[in-house]
Protein backbone atom coordinates (compact mmCIF):
# COMPACT_ATOMS: atom_id res chain seq x y z
CA UNK A 1 0.00 0.00 0.00
CA UNK A 2 1.52 3.18 -0.52
CA UNK A 3 1.33 6.72 1.01
CA UNK A 4 -1.04 9.19 -0.31
CA UNK A 5 -0.51 13.26 0.84
CA UNK A 6 -4.10 14.05 1.72
CA UNK A 7 -5.30 17.79 2.34
CA UNK A 8 -8.56 19.56 3.46
CA UNK A 9 -10.45 20.22 6.55
CA UNK A 10 -9.96 23.81 6.46
CA UNK A 11 -13.57 24.65 6.04
CA UNK A 12 -14.36 21.70 9.08
CA UNK A 13 -11.80 23.66 11.36
CA UNK A 14 -12.88 27.07 11.24
CA UNK A 15 -16.58 25.78 12.01
CA UNK A 16 -14.79 24.24 14.68
CA UNK A 17 -13.19 27.32 16.17
CA UNK A 18 -16.59 28.83 15.56
CA UNK A 19 -18.57 26.04 17.68
CA UNK A 20 -16.04 26.66 20.52
CA UNK A 21 -16.93 30.05 20.98
CA UNK A 22 -20.13 28.82 20.38
CA UNK A 23 -20.31 27.00 23.37
CA UNK A 24 -18.56 29.77 25.16
CA UNK A 25 -21.35 32.11 24.49
CA UNK A 26 -24.48 30.06 23.93
CA UNK A 27 -26.21 30.92 27.32
CA UNK A 28 -25.66 34.65 26.48
CA UNK A 29 -24.04 35.67 29.61
CA UNK A 30 -20.84 37.34 29.90
CA UNK A 31 -18.17 36.75 32.95
CA UNK A 32 -15.89 40.45 33.36
CA UNK A 33 -11.78 39.29 33.29
CA UNK A 34 -12.32 41.93 36.83
CA UNK A 35 -14.77 39.39 38.24
CA UNK A 36 -12.65 36.63 37.17
CA UNK A 37 -9.32 38.65 39.13
CA UNK A 38 -11.60 38.91 42.32
CA UNK A 39 -13.54 35.70 42.45
CA UNK A 40 -11.15 33.21 41.10
CA UNK A 41 -7.90 33.70 42.99
CA UNK A 42 -6.94 30.34 43.51
CA UNK A 43 -6.90 29.60 39.84
CA UNK A 44 -5.50 32.45 38.93
CA UNK A 45 -2.45 31.82 41.30
CA UNK A 46 -2.28 28.34 39.96
CA UNK A 47 -1.83 29.42 36.12
CA UNK A 48 0.36 32.48 36.74
CA UNK A 49 2.85 29.73 38.57
CA UNK A 50 2.75 27.02 35.97
CA UNK A 51 2.70 29.61 33.31
CA UNK A 52 5.93 31.43 34.71
CA UNK A 53 4.48 34.61 34.37
CA UNK A 54 3.38 36.82 37.34
CA UNK A 55 0.27 38.67 36.22
CA UNK A 56 -3.02 38.56 37.48
CA UNK A 57 -4.90 40.56 34.51
CA UNK A 58 -3.52 38.24 32.08
CA UNK A 59 -4.13 34.93 34.36
CA UNK A 60 -7.44 36.27 34.23
CA UNK A 61 -7.88 37.45 30.47
CA UNK A 62 -6.35 33.66 29.68
CA UNK A 63 -8.72 31.73 32.26
CA UNK A 64 -12.16 33.70 30.43
CA UNK A 65 -10.69 32.47 27.16
CA UNK A 66 -9.64 29.54 28.28
CA UNK A 67 -13.24 28.84 29.88
CA UNK A 68 -11.79 27.74 33.32
CA UNK A 69 -9.78 25.20 31.72
CA UNK A 70 -6.46 25.25 33.54
CA UNK A 71 -4.16 23.79 30.90
CA UNK A 72 -5.18 25.77 27.77
CA UNK A 73 -4.86 28.85 30.15
CA UNK A 74 -1.35 27.82 31.44
CA UNK A 75 -0.59 27.41 26.98
CA UNK A 76 -2.10 30.88 26.56
CA UNK A 77 0.21 32.82 29.30
CA UNK A 78 3.25 30.59 28.54
CA UNK A 79 2.60 31.60 24.04
CA UNK A 80 2.23 35.24 25.23
CA UNK A 81 5.06 35.37 27.11
CA UNK A 82 7.24 34.19 24.17
CA UNK A 83 6.49 37.43 22.61
CA UNK A 84 7.30 39.62 25.03
CA UNK A 85 11.20 40.69 25.59
CA UNK A 86 12.57 40.28 28.36
CA UNK A 87 14.22 43.42 29.62
CA UNK A 88 15.77 43.42 32.87
CA UNK A 89 16.82 40.91 35.58
CA UNK A 90 16.06 42.10 39.02
CA UNK A 91 18.18 42.41 41.69
CA UNK A 92 18.38 39.36 44.10
CA UNK A 93 14.93 38.83 46.19
CA UNK A 94 15.62 37.65 50.04
CA UNK A 95 12.50 35.59 51.00
CA UNK A 96 13.73 37.41 54.04
CA UNK A 97 11.97 40.41 52.85
CA UNK A 98 8.58 38.77 52.76
CA UNK A 99 5.57 40.76 54.01
CA UNK A 100 4.17 37.77 55.76
CA UNK A 101 0.04 38.04 55.20
CA UNK A 102 0.23 34.00 56.86
CA UNK A 103 2.43 31.88 58.91
CA UNK A 104 2.24 28.51 60.25
CA UNK A 105 4.83 25.93 61.67
CA UNK A 106 3.58 22.59 61.90
CA UNK A 107 7.55 21.53 63.77
CA UNK A 108 6.84 24.35 66.95
CA UNK A 109 3.90 25.49 68.64
CA UNK A 110 5.40 28.92 69.57
CA UNK A 111 7.37 30.66 67.46
CA UNK A 112 9.22 34.09 67.69
CA UNK A 113 6.35 36.22 65.98
CA UNK A 114 3.35 33.37 66.71
CA UNK A 115 1.62 31.44 63.99
CA UNK A 116 -0.80 33.43 61.99
CA UNK A 117 -3.48 31.89 60.23
CA UNK A 118 -4.18 34.24 57.27
CA UNK A 119 -6.54 33.21 54.98
CA UNK A 120 -7.12 29.57 54.59
CA UNK A 121 -9.43 26.61 53.85
CA UNK A 122 -7.95 24.51 56.21
CA UNK A 123 -10.03 25.57 59.31
CA UNK A 124 -13.50 25.47 57.09
CA UNK A 125 -15.71 23.21 57.34
CA UNK A 126 -15.49 21.17 53.37
CA UNK A 127 -19.58 21.58 53.29
CA UNK A 128 -21.53 23.31 50.15
CA UNK A 129 -22.30 26.41 51.00
CA UNK A 130 -26.24 26.99 49.08
CA UNK A 131 -26.85 30.47 50.08
CA UNK A 132 -23.92 31.35 47.61
CA UNK A 133 -26.56 30.96 45.13
CA UNK A 134 -28.20 34.15 46.04
CA UNK A 135 -25.29 36.22 47.23
CA UNK A 136 -25.73 39.82 46.67
CA UNK A 137 -23.79 42.83 46.21
CA UNK A 138 -25.56 44.73 49.31
CA UNK A 139 -25.13 41.77 52.02
CA UNK A 140 -21.38 41.88 50.69
CA UNK A 141 -20.89 45.33 51.45
CA UNK A 142 -22.55 44.92 54.80
CA UNK A 143 -20.54 42.20 55.98
CA UNK A 144 -17.13 43.79 54.71
CA UNK A 145 -17.89 46.93 56.72
CA UNK A 146 -18.61 45.15 59.94
CA UNK A 147 -15.31 43.17 59.61
CA UNK A 148 -13.21 45.83 58.26
CA UNK A 149 -14.87 47.90 61.13
CA UNK A 150 -14.24 45.67 63.97
CA UNK A 151 -11.51 46.77 66.07
CA UNK A 152 -8.39 44.98 66.13
CA UNK A 153 -5.39 43.95 67.54
CA UNK A 154 -3.14 46.31 68.85
CA UNK A 155 0.20 45.80 67.23
CA UNK A 156 1.22 48.49 64.53
CA UNK A 157 4.96 48.69 65.99
CA UNK A 158 5.18 45.20 63.92
CA UNK A 159 7.13 45.64 60.08
CA UNK A 160 4.89 42.43 58.72
CA UNK A 161 8.67 40.68 58.25
CA UNK A 162 9.30 37.69 60.90
CA UNK A 163 12.27 35.85 61.97
CA UNK A 164 12.55 32.16 60.27
CA UNK A 165 12.19 29.52 61.90
CA UNK A 166 15.34 27.98 60.12
CA UNK A 167 17.30 30.32 61.09
CA UNK A 168 17.06 29.72 64.82
CA UNK A 169 17.24 25.73 64.32
CA UNK A 170 21.00 27.37 62.38
CA UNK A 171 21.85 28.98 65.65
CA UNK A 172 21.63 25.99 67.47
CA UNK A 173 23.52 23.95 65.16
CA UNK A 174 20.92 21.93 64.81
CA UNK A 175 21.01 22.43 60.88
CA UNK A 176 24.06 23.09 58.78
CA UNK A 177 25.03 26.59 58.54
CA UNK A 178 25.21 28.18 54.65
CA UNK A 179 26.65 31.24 53.79
CA UNK A 180 25.59 32.90 50.35
CA UNK A 181 26.36 31.74 46.97
CA UNK A 182 25.88 34.03 44.18
CA UNK A 183 26.77 32.41 41.62
CA UNK A 184 24.76 32.98 38.39
CA UNK A 185 22.11 30.66 37.77
CA UNK A 186 20.77 28.98 35.09
CA UNK A 187 17.99 29.78 33.12
CA UNK A 188 16.00 26.51 31.73
CA UNK A 189 14.03 28.82 29.43
CA UNK A 190 16.97 29.43 27.56
CA UNK A 191 19.32 26.63 27.98
CA UNK A 192 18.30 23.19 27.47
CA UNK A 193 18.86 20.78 30.79
CA UNK A 194 21.44 18.32 30.60
CA UNK A 195 22.22 15.28 32.69
CA UNK A 196 22.65 15.98 36.10
CA UNK A 197 21.16 19.20 36.54
CA UNK A 198 22.18 22.24 38.64
CA UNK A 199 20.15 23.17 41.79
CA UNK A 200 18.89 26.49 40.52
CA UNK A 201 17.51 23.96 36.99
CA UNK A 202 15.96 22.01 38.95
CA UNK A 203 14.09 24.48 41.49
CA UNK A 204 13.32 26.93 38.39
CA UNK A 205 11.47 23.58 37.18
CA UNK A 206 9.94 22.38 39.89
CA UNK A 207 8.16 25.81 40.19
CA UNK A 208 6.71 26.58 37.22
CA UNK A 209 5.41 22.64 37.59
CA UNK A 210 1.97 21.69 37.18
CA UNK A 211 0.34 21.92 40.66
CA UNK A 212 -1.46 17.84 39.89
CA UNK A 213 2.31 16.34 38.78
CA UNK A 214 4.16 18.06 41.29
CA UNK A 215 1.59 17.30 44.10
CA UNK A 216 1.29 13.41 43.07
CA UNK A 217 5.06 13.15 42.97
CA UNK A 218 5.50 14.47 46.01
CA UNK A 219 2.81 12.43 47.61
CA UNK A 220 4.45 9.59 46.55
CA UNK A 221 7.48 10.07 47.94
CA UNK A 222 5.89 10.45 51.35
CA UNK A 223 3.99 7.23 51.05
CA UNK A 224 6.85 4.61 50.00
CA UNK A 225 8.90 6.21 47.37
CA UNK A 226 11.38 8.48 49.02
CA UNK A 227 12.08 10.09 52.26
CA UNK A 228 9.66 8.84 55.88
CA UNK A 229 8.13 11.97 56.49
CA UNK A 230 9.04 15.63 56.55
CA UNK A 231 7.83 18.37 59.27
CA UNK A 232 6.80 21.57 57.61
CA UNK A 233 9.06 23.77 59.77
CA UNK A 234 7.35 26.85 58.55
CA UNK A 235 4.97 28.12 55.66
CA UNK A 236 4.62 31.36 54.92
CA UNK A 237 2.22 33.13 52.17
CA UNK A 238 3.07 36.92 51.80
CA UNK A 239 4.25 39.72 49.20
CA UNK A 240 8.00 40.26 48.30
CA UNK A 241 9.03 43.74 46.56
CA UNK A 242 10.77 43.74 43.56
CA UNK A 243 13.54 45.81 42.37
CA UNK A 244 15.93 46.19 39.39
CA UNK A 245 19.07 48.07 39.41
CA UNK A 246 18.51 51.81 37.58
CA UNK A 247 19.02 50.80 33.81
CA UNK A 248 20.28 53.82 32.11
CA UNK A 249 23.17 54.47 34.45
CA UNK A 250 24.74 51.13 34.66
CA UNK A 251 23.87 51.22 38.12
CA UNK A 252 23.62 48.59 41.30
CA UNK A 253 23.90 50.49 44.34
CA UNK A 254 21.43 49.73 46.89
CA UNK A 255 19.69 53.24 47.34
CA UNK A 256 19.86 53.55 43.49
CA UNK A 257 17.32 50.75 42.54
CA UNK A 258 14.66 50.49 41.23
CA UNK A 259 11.52 49.54 42.94
CA UNK A 260 8.83 47.95 40.15
CA UNK A 261 6.00 46.23 42.91
CA UNK A 262 5.41 42.85 44.33
CA UNK A 263 4.48 39.58 44.08
CA UNK A 264 2.88 37.20 46.46
CA UNK A 265 4.44 33.87 47.04
CA UNK A 266 3.96 30.51 49.49
CA UNK A 267 7.35 29.76 50.64
CA UNK A 268 7.77 26.55 52.43
CA UNK A 269 10.91 24.87 54.67
CA UNK A 270 10.58 21.13 55.47
CA UNK A 271 12.67 19.61 57.64
CA UNK A 272 13.70 16.11 56.95
CA UNK A 273 16.32 14.09 59.44
CA UNK A 274 19.30 13.05 58.41
CA UNK A 275 21.57 10.49 59.56
CA UNK A 276 25.55 12.30 59.00
CA UNK A 277 28.75 10.19 59.68
CA UNK A 278 31.07 12.21 61.34
CA UNK A 279 34.97 11.38 62.42
CA UNK A 280 35.72 7.43 64.16
CA UNK A 281 32.06 5.93 62.40
CA UNK A 282 30.36 8.57 64.79
CA UNK A 283 26.53 9.01 63.38
CA UNK A 284 24.75 12.41 64.10
CA UNK A 285 21.26 12.94 63.46
CA UNK A 286 20.80 16.46 61.48
CA UNK A 287 18.22 18.11 59.62
CA UNK A 288 18.19 19.11 55.60
CA UNK A 289 15.52 21.23 54.70
CA UNK A 290 13.38 21.03 51.55
CA UNK A 291 12.74 24.00 49.88
CA UNK A 292 9.22 25.21 48.07
CA UNK A 293 7.84 28.27 46.74
CA UNK A 294 5.52 29.41 43.72
CA UNK A 295 3.63 32.15 42.82
CA UNK A 296 0.51 32.63 44.91
CA UNK A 297 -1.38 30.83 47.10
CA UNK A 298 -0.77 27.64 46.40
CA UNK A 299 0.50 25.70 49.82
CA UNK A 300 0.12 22.00 49.12
CA UNK A 301 2.13 22.53 45.40
CA UNK A 302 4.73 24.48 47.49
CA UNK A 303 5.16 21.59 50.10
CA UNK A 304 5.10 18.94 47.79
CA UNK A 305 7.96 20.96 46.02
CA UNK A 306 10.03 21.48 48.77
CA UNK A 307 9.63 17.38 49.63
CA UNK A 308 10.62 16.95 45.77
CA UNK A 309 13.94 19.35 45.94
CA UNK A 310 15.07 17.38 49.27
CA UNK A 311 14.25 14.00 47.17
CA UNK A 312 16.19 15.42 43.79
CA UNK A 313 19.13 16.10 46.28
CA UNK A 314 19.87 12.42 46.90
CA UNK A 315 19.93 11.28 43.52
CA UNK A 316 21.67 8.54 44.52
CA UNK A 317 18.88 6.69 46.11
CA UNK A 318 17.35 3.93 43.62
CA UNK A 319 13.61 5.10 43.00
CA UNK A 320 11.40 7.01 40.55
CA UNK A 321 11.26 10.21 43.13
CA UNK A 322 15.37 10.43 43.46
CA UNK A 323 15.33 10.44 39.99
CA UNK A 324 15.50 13.82 38.19
CA UNK A 325 15.55 12.75 34.76
CA UNK A 326 11.95 11.04 35.96
CA UNK A 327 10.60 14.07 37.78
CA UNK A 328 11.90 17.12 36.09
CA UNK A 329 11.14 15.90 32.63
CA UNK A 330 7.33 15.24 33.53
CA UNK A 331 5.81 17.75 35.72
CA UNK A 332 5.51 20.68 32.77
CA UNK A 333 1.73 21.65 32.37
CA UNK A 334 3.11 22.22 28.81
CA UNK A 335 4.82 19.72 27.76
CA UNK A 336 2.84 16.90 29.66
CA UNK A 337 -0.47 18.46 28.13
CA UNK A 338 1.07 18.76 24.44
CA UNK A 339 2.19 15.60 24.41
CA UNK A 340 -0.43 13.62 25.48
CA UNK A 341 -2.65 15.86 23.13
CA UNK A 342 -0.73 15.09 20.01
CA UNK A 343 -2.07 12.03 20.21
CA UNK A 344 -5.22 13.50 18.89
CA UNK A 345 -3.53 14.86 15.53
CA UNK A 346 -3.67 12.85 12.44
CA UNK A 347 -1.12 9.43 12.62
CA UNK A 348 -2.63 8.25 9.86
CA UNK A 349 0.46 7.05 7.89
CA UNK A 350 1.67 5.46 10.68
CA UNK A 351 -1.06 4.16 11.93
CA UNK A 352 -1.38 2.53 8.34
CA UNK A 353 1.95 1.43 8.57
CA UNK A 354 1.09 -0.61 12.23
CA UNK A 355 -2.18 -1.76 10.31
CA UNK A 356 -0.01 -3.39 6.99
CA UNK A 357 2.17 -5.25 9.71
CA UNK A 358 -0.80 -6.62 11.88
CA UNK A 359 -2.05 -7.70 8.62
CA UNK A 360 0.63 -9.26 7.53
CA UNK A 361 0.95 -11.17 10.77
CA UNK A 362 -2.52 -12.72 10.99
CA UNK A 363 -2.01 -13.66 7.09
CA UNK A 364 1.40 -15.46 8.23
CA UNK A 365 -0.79 -17.18 10.92
CA UNK A 366 -3.42 -18.19 8.53
CA UNK A 367 -1.01 -19.34 6.11
CA UNK A 368 0.64 -21.44 8.86
CA UNK B 1 15.01 61.50 48.00
CA UNK B 2 16.83 58.53 46.93
CA UNK B 3 15.60 56.60 43.54
CA UNK B 4 14.62 53.54 45.66
CA UNK B 5 12.80 55.28 47.88
CA UNK B 6 11.21 57.46 46.00
CA UNK B 7 9.85 54.80 43.17
CA UNK B 8 8.78 52.67 46.17
CA UNK B 9 6.51 55.75 47.22
CA UNK B 10 5.02 56.61 43.94
CA UNK B 11 4.41 52.85 42.81
CA UNK B 12 2.65 51.72 45.93
CA UNK B 13 0.98 55.12 46.28
CA UNK B 14 -2.31 56.34 44.41
CA UNK B 15 -1.38 56.72 41.14
CA UNK B 16 -3.07 60.29 41.19
CA UNK B 17 0.50 61.76 43.35
CA UNK B 18 2.60 60.54 40.23
CA UNK B 19 0.05 61.95 38.13
CA UNK B 20 0.40 65.29 39.65
CA UNK B 21 3.71 65.98 39.69
CA UNK B 22 4.33 64.54 36.00
CA UNK B 23 1.87 67.09 34.87
CA UNK B 24 3.70 69.78 36.66
CA UNK B 25 6.47 68.96 34.54
CA UNK B 26 4.81 68.40 31.56
CA UNK B 27 2.62 71.41 31.91
CA UNK B 28 6.39 73.45 31.87
CA UNK B 29 9.21 71.96 30.19
CA UNK B 30 8.87 69.97 26.26
CA UNK B 31 9.22 66.39 27.05
CA UNK B 32 10.62 63.86 24.40
CA UNK B 33 9.64 59.96 24.51
CA UNK B 34 12.17 58.41 23.37
CA UNK B 35 10.46 54.87 24.00
CA UNK B 36 6.85 54.66 23.97
CA UNK B 37 5.40 52.47 27.15
CA UNK B 38 5.67 48.90 26.02
CA UNK B 39 4.84 45.70 27.87
CA UNK B 40 8.07 43.26 28.84
CA UNK B 41 9.71 40.97 31.15
CA UNK B 42 11.41 40.76 34.43
CA UNK B 43 13.09 37.71 35.77
CA UNK B 44 13.31 37.15 39.23
CA UNK B 45 15.93 36.12 40.92
CA UNK B 46 15.92 34.79 43.92
CA UNK B 47 17.56 33.53 47.06
CA UNK B 48 16.30 29.97 48.23
CA UNK B 49 16.83 29.69 51.89
CA UNK B 50 18.16 26.04 52.06
CA UNK B 51 21.06 25.84 50.63
CA UNK B 52 21.31 30.13 50.24
CA UNK B 53 21.79 29.63 46.46
CA UNK B 54 20.15 31.65 43.37
CA UNK B 55 17.41 30.55 40.89
CA UNK B 56 15.54 31.83 38.67
CA UNK B 57 11.61 32.20 40.27
CA UNK B 58 10.03 32.93 36.76
CA UNK B 59 9.15 36.15 34.78
CA UNK B 60 7.16 39.13 35.90
CA UNK B 61 5.09 41.77 33.63
CA UNK B 62 6.11 45.16 33.81
CA UNK B 63 5.45 48.64 31.31
CA UNK B 64 8.31 50.54 30.33
CA UNK B 65 8.96 54.07 29.39
CA UNK B 66 11.56 55.91 28.80
CA UNK B 67 11.21 60.02 27.85
CA UNK B 68 13.74 63.18 27.89
CA UNK B 69 13.17 65.90 29.81
CA UNK B 70 15.01 69.35 29.64
CA UNK B 71 17.94 66.79 27.06
CA UNK B 72 17.93 64.43 29.98
CA UNK B 73 16.82 60.86 29.84
CA UNK B 74 14.37 59.04 32.53
CA UNK B 75 12.97 55.89 32.55
CA UNK B 76 9.36 54.71 34.08
CA UNK B 77 9.34 50.89 34.84
CA UNK B 78 6.53 49.65 36.89
CA UNK B 79 4.44 46.14 37.15
CA UNK B 80 1.49 44.92 34.48
CA UNK B 81 -0.01 46.88 31.46
CA UNK B 82 0.09 50.43 32.78
CA UNK B 83 1.11 52.70 30.27
CA UNK B 84 0.06 55.66 31.75
CA UNK B 85 1.81 55.33 34.90
CA UNK B 86 5.63 54.28 33.35
CA UNK B 87 4.94 57.41 31.61
CA UNK B 88 4.66 59.35 34.04
CA UNK B 89 7.32 57.54 36.35
CA UNK B 90 9.49 58.31 33.37
CA UNK B 91 9.17 62.02 33.67
CA UNK B 92 9.73 62.24 37.27
CA UNK B 93 12.98 60.45 37.11
CA UNK B 94 13.87 62.64 34.00
CA UNK B 95 13.23 65.55 36.15
CA UNK B 96 15.10 64.16 38.84
CA UNK B 97 18.11 63.66 36.34
CA UNK B 98 17.67 67.04 35.39
CA UNK B 99 17.66 68.74 38.88
CA UNK B 100 14.77 70.30 38.08
CA UNK B 101 13.69 72.98 40.69
CA UNK B 102 10.18 71.31 41.09
CA UNK B 103 11.99 68.27 42.75
CA UNK B 104 13.04 69.95 45.69
CA UNK B 105 9.09 70.38 46.96
CA UNK B 106 8.27 66.98 46.31
CA UNK B 107 9.61 65.80 49.01
CA UNK B 108 7.12 67.11 50.87
CA UNK B 109 4.17 65.52 49.05
CA UNK B 110 6.67 62.27 48.84
CA UNK B 111 7.01 62.23 52.13
CA UNK B 112 3.14 62.35 52.99
CA UNK B 113 2.26 59.30 50.62
CA UNK B 114 4.56 57.51 52.05
CA UNK B 115 2.71 58.38 55.83
CA UNK B 116 -0.59 56.57 53.43
CA UNK B 117 1.50 53.93 52.59
CA UNK B 118 2.81 53.13 55.92
CA UNK B 119 -0.45 53.66 57.61
CA UNK B 120 -2.46 51.77 54.94
CA UNK B 121 -0.11 48.63 55.60
CA UNK B 122 0.01 48.80 59.39
CA UNK B 123 -3.70 48.52 59.36
CA UNK B 124 -3.78 45.40 57.19
CA UNK B 125 -0.86 43.83 59.66
CA UNK B 126 -3.23 44.96 62.57
CA UNK B 127 -6.10 43.15 60.80
CA UNK B 128 -4.23 39.88 59.94
CA UNK B 129 -3.09 39.58 63.95
CA UNK B 130 -6.80 39.04 64.57
CA UNK B 131 -5.62 35.37 62.86
CA UNK B 132 -2.54 34.84 65.30
CA UNK B 133 -2.90 31.87 67.50
CA UNK B 134 -2.80 32.32 71.32
CA UNK B 135 -2.24 28.56 72.62
CA UNK B 136 -2.98 27.91 76.12
CA UNK B 137 -0.01 26.14 77.19
CA UNK B 138 -0.55 23.03 78.95
CA UNK B 139 2.93 21.80 78.81
CA UNK B 140 6.67 23.27 78.23
CA UNK B 141 6.81 21.05 75.17
CA UNK B 142 7.40 22.54 71.37
CA UNK B 143 8.43 26.08 72.07
CA UNK B 144 11.18 27.13 69.57
CA UNK B 145 11.89 29.86 72.42
CA UNK B 146 12.51 26.62 75.25
CA UNK B 147 14.14 24.20 72.80
CA UNK B 148 16.30 26.41 71.02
Amino acid sequence: MGYVAVKGGTAAIEESIKRLRYERLKDEKVIEVETIKSCMRGLIDQIMSEGSLYSRDLAALAIKQAEGNPEEATFLIRAYRSTLPRKHYSRTIDPEDMRVERRISAAFKDIPGGQILGADYDYTHRLLDFDLYNENLADIREWINKYTGTPAVDCRQSSGKLPKVIDLLRTEGLIAQAANDDTEPQDVTRESIRFPTTRSQRLQILTRGETGAVTALGYAAIRGYGILHPTVGELRVGYLPVYIDYPIANSNTDEDAVYIGEIQVTEVESLIPEVKEKKMGRKEIEFCIGYGICYGQNETKAIAMSVLDNCLEKSHINSPVHNEEFVLMHIDCVEATGFISHLKLPHYVTFQSKLDSVRKTKRWEEEE
Amino acid sequence: MKRKRRTTILVKGNEQTAKLLADEIINKYPVTTIQKPDNGLIMLKMRESSQKKLFYLGEVLVTECKVQVAGVLGVGIVQDDKPEMAYHLAVIDAAYNAGLAETEKWERILVEEEKRILDREANERVSLLKTRVNFETMDAQGSVNDEI
